[in-house]
């Protein structure tokens, strides 16, 4: 199969996202949504149950406007709606992460507006760097392991969680080896298609996803040798590292390249901060979950004063070779605007330009963005562009 | 609001003092802390150190009506007119030079605590920043339902690191028996607070949510010292005295209502004004209720510890909806208002379902209004009158 094809199942189920979860609930197993994104899905899915990333929507948001203020995200308010308007209906449950203010309020307004049979907290420690907060999150996987036991009626042992992890685990590798190539050869495989790619991880049967990605990657590298042939492959794209929480729409993707970006670098929820590092397989596994949690990038929900948001960035940009760096930030996202100011003094005064565009999942006027994109990215390209 | 009170004065004098104090502090080389209004001060007196909250300088500047120009100051450095409007003001007079109402007091330590909310954290990190000093934060996990072991001991644990990160820092070391002193002043004092804002119950009351507003510097800032209970216990003198003379809170009490949370700052006379006029007393908020709490000095750790993060604001939705009926049952409430503010997500999301399911188990009447505490950007006078006004109506 040629590489088009296998990126146009995995942009197949990133357009009907909960088909497959649909397929698994006709089969009779249970499906648990989670909000985005620090969730351990590991735990899900061993538990016997399908995972399902309930990734917000670009549809017009009506019924969840009268039980959510429309200063709140509109990735929280777009999941709101479907959770109302009945889109969700298929789920046997739901794990809310707490992340923020919003996810916080949002798990009782589901409970009152959803039909959500199973709704779950996962309470994260907001500090990550102090002895307390890896205590705590253990016990705090424990239980929800305990409340998944009791769902599902399913034990989850230690063989079934350390298979579970191992299956996960080689999927955040082959995601890694794919934005490899395409940070190396972005005319192999482009933004937009290597971010769909990770988007569909979120939705899909991990075995498939990891079959059908192995397969991909060889076609890849297939490729890749055999541009290698042609000696001199003119790359003449403007490489951008994107920070923010999403890359909704989806349009955003295709403006950036258009405009001669491509990106090579992200702390996105729907991007690197879903990927995370792997959890060890040999330890004690609810450990493992723990650390592979406080190890994540930095983000704005939580107090990491051993790697600073600047700080990292700024690594960000200089380990992927990038040019400047572009944040996608959601409206009303909190952490967000209150971090805004600190990186951005930060990449200003590591002389890396950067750009903030302000993102909503609805009703986004993309000429604008199209054009504050393009003299973005021609002022930091210069005769790259030509 | 009636004739004035005796104790306005005392309260002046004594806020004057502390700001003084402040300054002293500064001077003086002893540690000014900042710290977040629901977090354990008693460590702090335990330790002599100088506590500060910039959440009274944001509701001092919202009163006075600058928090726009503050937030305006905020919005050009980079932050948003969408955060919560105490931090703009916060972080407005960091980058300004022109102090509206006085320069907030410059931190040595910041010590935030987030059962309130994540803007709390997210303000001190980048004031942290900014002063260049060292930033602990108590986290609070969120109890939707019950209040877990494993969340008591993550949060007394973190207690203890509290107190290693304070020895550490100021050089100073902490004393157990002080810190059972502190508390048991601090719950002195918030029981004294309590038995103030209980007299809202009586029919005519003496005292009322805005009279509360108005006297609830102390109980926020001095809890814990000598000086916080010699004030409430006068006020509490006072308010007896006022039964007797038949002082009102307001001339012609009709109707209670409860109020949900906190006031429009920059409107606060013309709120007040406004249920006067409708022969309406606000009676009780969670929000003046939050100092309202029973310590037991004898556990001092671990009182503060389960205290602290148990208010309200970190409960679920079936918790807080049953606080504010229970409010409203003990206050004999006729119907409740509940202020949406934009400032303030942890408090305002829910509002809309809330709204609905307290009138169908109480039959009260009830209404939402939308406005911010600090900005005034925010806030259509017409529209919240409008609502208000409607609401009275349906009060009768």
């Amino acid at each position: 199969m040629a590489i088009e094809k296998y990126l146009s199942r995995f942009a197949a189920a990133v357009a009907s996202p909960y088909e497959e979860a649909h397929r698994r609930k006709a089969n009779g197993q249970k499906v648990i949504g989670w909000l985005l994104t620090d969730v351990p899905e590991e735990l899900i899915h061993a538990a016997g149950a399908f995972p399902v990333g309930i990734l917000g929507s670009n549809k017009n948001i009506r019924l969840a406007d009268t039980h959510l203020q429309v200063w709140v995200c509109s990735l929280m308010r777009s999941s709101l709606e479907m959770g109302i308007n009945g889109e969700l209906d298929f789920l046997d449950g739901i794990l809310i992460p707490q992340t923020c203010d919003t996810t916080r309020a949002m798990v009782g307004i589901w409970r009152k507006t959803c039909k959500t049979p199973y709704i779950e907290n996962f309470m994260l420690p907001k500090q990550v760097n102090r002895p307390s907060a890896r205590e705590y999150l253990i016990g705090e996987l424990t239980r929800l392991k305990t409340k998944l036991e009791q769902e599902t009626g399913e034990i989850i042992t230690d063989e079934r969680l350390r298979a579970s992890i191992r299956l996960f685990n080689e999927n955040r590798q082959l995601l890694r080896r794919m934005f490899e190539i395409h940070v190396s050869h972005p005319e192999v495989i482009s933004s937009r298609e290597a971010y769909t790619v990770i988007k569909a991880a979120m939705t899909m049967d991990k075995a498939e996803h990891n079959k059908l990605l192995r397969d991909l990657i060889k076609e890849m590298e297939q490729k890749v040798s055999e541009l290698a042939q042609h000696a001199d492959h003119p790359n003449s794209k403007v490489r951008l590292v994107i920070s923010g929480e999403v890359w909704e729409p989806p349009e955003l993707m295709d403006l950036i390249e258009e405009a001669g970006g491509v990106v090579v670098g992200d702390d996105l929820l729907t991007g690197a901060r879903y990927l995370g590092p792997d959890a060890a397989e040999d330890s004690d596994l609810l450990e493992a979950l723990a650390d592979r949690q406080l190890k994540k990038i930095p983000f704005g929900g939580f107090d990491n004063q051993d790697y600073e948001r600047r700080r990292f960035l700024v690594d960000q940009v200089r380990q992927s070779e990038a040019m400047g760096l572009i944040f996608l930030h959601l409206k009303f996202c909190e952490p967000e605007n209150y971090d805004y100011n600190d990186m951005r003094e930060g990449l200003n005064s590591a002389g890396i330009p950067n750009l903030r565009l302000e993102t909503e999942f609805t009703n986004l006027s993309l000429g604008q963005i199209r054009t504050r994109l393009e003299a973005f990215i021609e002022m930091i390209g210069g005769d790259l562009i030509e | 609001m009636s004739e004035p009170f005796k104790t306005a004065a005392l309260m002046k004098d004594l806020m004057v003092k502390y700001y003084n104090r402040g300054e002293e502090c500064r001077r003086e080389g002893i540690p000014v802390v900042w710290v977040t209004a629901v977090f354990p001060v008693e460590i702090i007196y335990a330790m002599d150190l100088f506590p500060y909250y910039p959440e009274n300088f944001g509701a001092v500047a919202s009163a006075r009506k600058v928090a726009d120009k503050l937030s305006e100051v905020a919005e050009r450095q980079g932050y948003f007119s969408d955060l919560c409007g105490y931090a703009r003001c916060g972080l407005g007079d960091a980058y300004t030079t022109e102090h509206l109402v006085g320069k907030i007091l410059p931190p040595d330590l910041l010590l935030c605590c987030n059962t309130q909310c994540g803007s709390l954290p997210k303000w001190f990190e980048a004031a942290g920043r900014f002063y260049k000093a060292p930033y602990f934060l108590w986290d609070s996990p969120f109890f939707e339902d019950k209040v877990s072991e494993l969340s008591q001991n993550y949060l007394l644990k973190q207690l203890y690191e509290l107190i290693e990160f304070l020895e550490v820092t100021t050089k100073r070391r902490f004393d157990f028996d002080r810190l059972q002193e502190v508390v048991a002043l601090s719950s002195e004092a918030t029981g004294l607070w309590n038995d103030c804002l209980e007299m809202a119950a009586l029919k005519p009351a003496p005292f009322g949510f805005f009279d509360a507003c108005f006297h609830m510097a102390p109980i926020v800032t001095m809890r814990g010292t000598k000086e916080a209970v010699d004030y409430y216990r006068q006020l509490k003198v006072e308010l007896e005295e006022r039964l007797k003379k038949k002082i009102y809170s307001i001339p012609n009490e009709r109707h209670k209502v409860y109020f949900d949370h906190i006031p429009i700052w920059p409107r606060l006379r013309w709120l007040a004004d406004i249920f006067a006029a409708h022969d309406t007393l606000v009676v009780a908020s969670q929000y003046t209720h939050a100092w309202a709490m029973n310590f037991d000095p004898a556990r001092p750790l671990e009182t503060l510890a389960e205290l602290y993060p148990q208010q309200f604001v970190n409960r679920g939705f079936d918790y807080r909806i049953k606080l504010k009926i229970d409010f409203m049952k003990h206050y004999s409430c006729d119907g409740f208002v509940l202020f949406s503010n934009r400032s303030c997500k942890p408090s305002s999301l829910g509002l809309y379902d809330k709204r609905k399911m307290i009138t169908e188990m109480t039959g009260l009447p009830g209404v939402v209004f939308e406005a911010d505490m600090s900005d005034v950007r925010f806030f259509s006078e017409g529209q919240v009158k409008t609502l208000l006004e409607t609401f009275f109506e349906r009060m009768g």
